[in-house]
């Protein structure tokens, strides 16, 4: 039962600084995830509230207790690492009920029985124990790393991507599971990962980490409608987000952009306007998400022409990507659909749903309506 | 592949049998020589009278008893001072960095390269000065010239092979530093610490150059011993091959127990993954 803190964490690596000026509030309870690309610094964050790495500058926080100079045994955190760190000379069994015979943590040994193969029952792993983590299959070993962690009460829970070296079809069950699992857990866990969909899924809260900097903290809801800048956005949604440069032209009275050569069709909504003339400026990066791209082969003078370039078939749905003013658009279609390249398509923007960033910065400056608004309380 | 392997095979074997049988006749002839009387030395080759007359002169005088146990005591004293010192600097080879770490670990190996002649002039001048001339203590010390690099060398890779996730493991866990090293490290590194060991342990009880010029009468192994059996008239091969042959003994059997451990030990380290 804890809340975690961190408070402008820096972390270097001889001359390479790997985190810088993180701050993060965790709450008791909450299932909170970091996101980012590979080197971004995630894991290192993990090992600093677990206590194998100390900050070069930063605190360091449990229940306001600060625990910067903690050894690891003594924090009381249980951790699931990503290459899960079985002892290779113990049995499954020994490797679950480690933790409960250490001097820190230790239990009476009918008591460590019961525990370890209560773990391991939900788990499904009790028929493995007497096993060796060399006679294991990885979604196997995943499980007796999840179940060393799970025999615990620790005051947090710490998992490094423990489904990225697990198959698609055994990823996507295990997600599934971890959902319902966190209900249950009823305690605060800080869950790594640079799957977005993990992330949306599973999170209570999300903190998007890109190059050791904190880019974004928000609910799944926050971070996919309103994403702070062009790198959140991006991260979240596949194919990804469409990102265009537009020129803010004022036409019959209303604000347009300039977009992809075309300054007809695309009327900024009021609220936005007002945001982008309070922003200042006459370009902005519109954002798309391929789904919010209508299309049709025949088209009225109210949509932009555009041409294929290129179709990809993926089973449920299919990636269409076309071109137009000399930009690459990628649209979701359906997977049975006939589209020859260079074929003439024509497309509709919802306005309502676009994302504008600042286009020095691409940080975030507005969007229509109210989803991803934070509700206060 | 297909018709040559019966071949292929015959011609294996015959090498292999070749070069046991190279690699073990002296030690076979030792043995033979061993039960010759000193009158049968020269003119008989396989067929003699056996006789235990050489053992029974070994064995006459205490003295013998009193080289083989001075070697047993200088060597496993080596080996033992070898790994308390050597583990942990094979760890810390394995898990830190830092300034001149590989030129270190270089010149730990490099112990190995000098030719013991080369080291023995200088040390010989030392140990006078230092009254270590002459004692167990001072052939124990020179000896890490000769064990200290085996452990160190074969260790750092053993210690590599162990993910550091494993230790963080092991200390989020609740365990302390130290008992990580000891619950989790040690068993890990065992065969490799074995073959070190032995390895060590061979070359050390076999060492002669050392044993020969910095110590006299006070420690005698039975290396520097056999030179006794050469006297001015004649050398007594037969009671020096007795003496080699149960100075040989200990090596012998211990590499025979632990041979399973030795191929894995000597091979596990250098194989990643």
């Amino acid at each position: 039962m804890a809340d975690i803190a961190l408070k402008q964490v820096t972390k270097k690596f001889k001359k390479n600084t790997v985190l810088s000026g993180v701050s993060i509030d965790i709450k008791d309870k909450e299932f909170f995830v970091i996101f980012g690309p590979a080197g971004a610094g995630k894991t290192t964050l993990l090992n600093l509230i677990a206590g194998i790495l100390v900050p070069e500058e930063g605190v360091i926080t449990i229940n306001g207790n600060v625990i910067n100079s903690l050894e690891p045994e003594h924090r009381n955190v249980a951790m699931v690492f990503e290459n899960y760190a079985l002892y290779p000379h113990l049995t499954v069994f020994e490797n679950i009920a480690s933790p409960l015979r250490s001097p820190k943590y230790r239990q009476p040994e009918g008591k460590i029985r019961d525990e370890v193969e209560r773990v391991a029952k939900i788990l499904r792993i009790d028929w493995l124990l007497q096993r060796l983590p060399s006679e294991l299959s990885n979604g196997q070993r995943q499980r007796v790393s999840l179940g060393r962690a799970l025999v615990r009460n620790p005051e947090v829970f710490l998992m490094d991507e423990p489904l990225t070296h697990l198959d698609a079809k055994l990823r996507h069950q295990m997600r599934a599971e971890f959902k319902e699992m966190q209900a249950n857990l009823n305690t605060t866990t800080i869950y790594v990962t640079h799957d977005y969909l993990e992330a949306l899924s599973l999170a209570d809260r999300i903190a998007v980490l890109n190059q050791g900097r904190i880019e974004q903290i928000g609910t799944p809801d926050e971070i996919y409608y309103r994403p702070a800048t062009e790198f959140v956005a991006e991260a979240f949604g596949e194919p990804e987000i469409n990102i265009l440069t537009a020129d803010l032209v004022s036409k019959d009275g209303s604000m347009h952009l300039n977009l992809l050569g075309d300054s007809d069709h695309f009327a900024v909504p009021g609220r936005v306007r007002q945001a982008l003339e309070e922003h200042g400026g006459d370009t902005v990066r519109a954002g798309f998400r391929p789904k919010d791209i209508k299309y049709n082969f025949t088209g009225d003078s109210s949509m932009l022409r555009a041409t294929v370039y290129s179709f990809e078939p993926l089973g449920a749905k299919a990636i269409l990507t076309v071109q137009a003013d000399g930009q690459l658009i990628r649209l979701i279609a359906a997977a049975d659909l006939d589209a020859k390249p260079d074929q003439p398509i024509y497309l509709k923007f919802n306005m309502e749903e676009a994302i504008f960033f600042d286009s020095g910065t691409g940080r975030f400056i507005a969007r229509a309506g109210e989803k991803g608004v934070r509700s206060v309380g | 592949m297909g018709n040559t392997n019966p071949i292929a095979k015959i011609l294996k074997n015959s090498a292999l049998l070749l070069y046991a049988l190279f690699a073990l006749f002296p030690l076979f002839w030792m043995l033979l020589i061993s039960f010759k009387h000193d009158r049968e030395m020269f003119n008989t080759i396989f067929v003699f009278n056996p006789t235990l007359e050489n053992y029974r002169v070994l064995f006459s005088t205490g003295e013998y008893i009193g080289y083989f146990m001075n070697n047993v005591f200088v060597s496993v004293g080596a080996v033992l001072l070898s790994l308390a010192v050597g583990v942990p600097a094979a760890y810390a080879l394995a898990r830190f960095d830092f300034r001149g770490k590989e030129d270190l670990a270089f010149t730990f190996l490099s112990f190995r390269f000098a030719p013991e002649m080369l080291v023995i002039l200088p040390l010989f001048l030392i140990y006078q000065k230092i009254g270590l001339y002459d004692t167990a203590f001072g052939l124990i010390w020179v000896f890490q010239l000769i064990s200290l690099p085996f452990i160190i060398w074969i260790l750092r890779g053993y210690f590599e092979d162990i993910s550091p996730e494993i230790e963080h493991a092991a200390r989020v866990d609740g365990y302390s530093w130290w008992r990580v090293f000891l619950k989790i490290n040690m068993p890990l590194i065992k065969p490799g610490m074995v073959a070190a060991a032995l390895l060590s342990f061979i070359f050390v009880w076999n060492n002669f150059t050392f044993t020969l010029l910095l110590a006299g009468q006070g420690v005698v192994t039975t290396t520097v011993a056999s030179l006794k059996y050469i006297s001015s008239d004649t050398v007594h091969y037969g009671q020096m091959a007795a003496a080699v042959t149960i100075a040989a003994l200990p090596e012998v059997l211990l590499a025979l127990l632990i041979q399973k451990h030795l191929v894995r030990g000597l091979s596990m380290g250098a194989v990643k993954g």
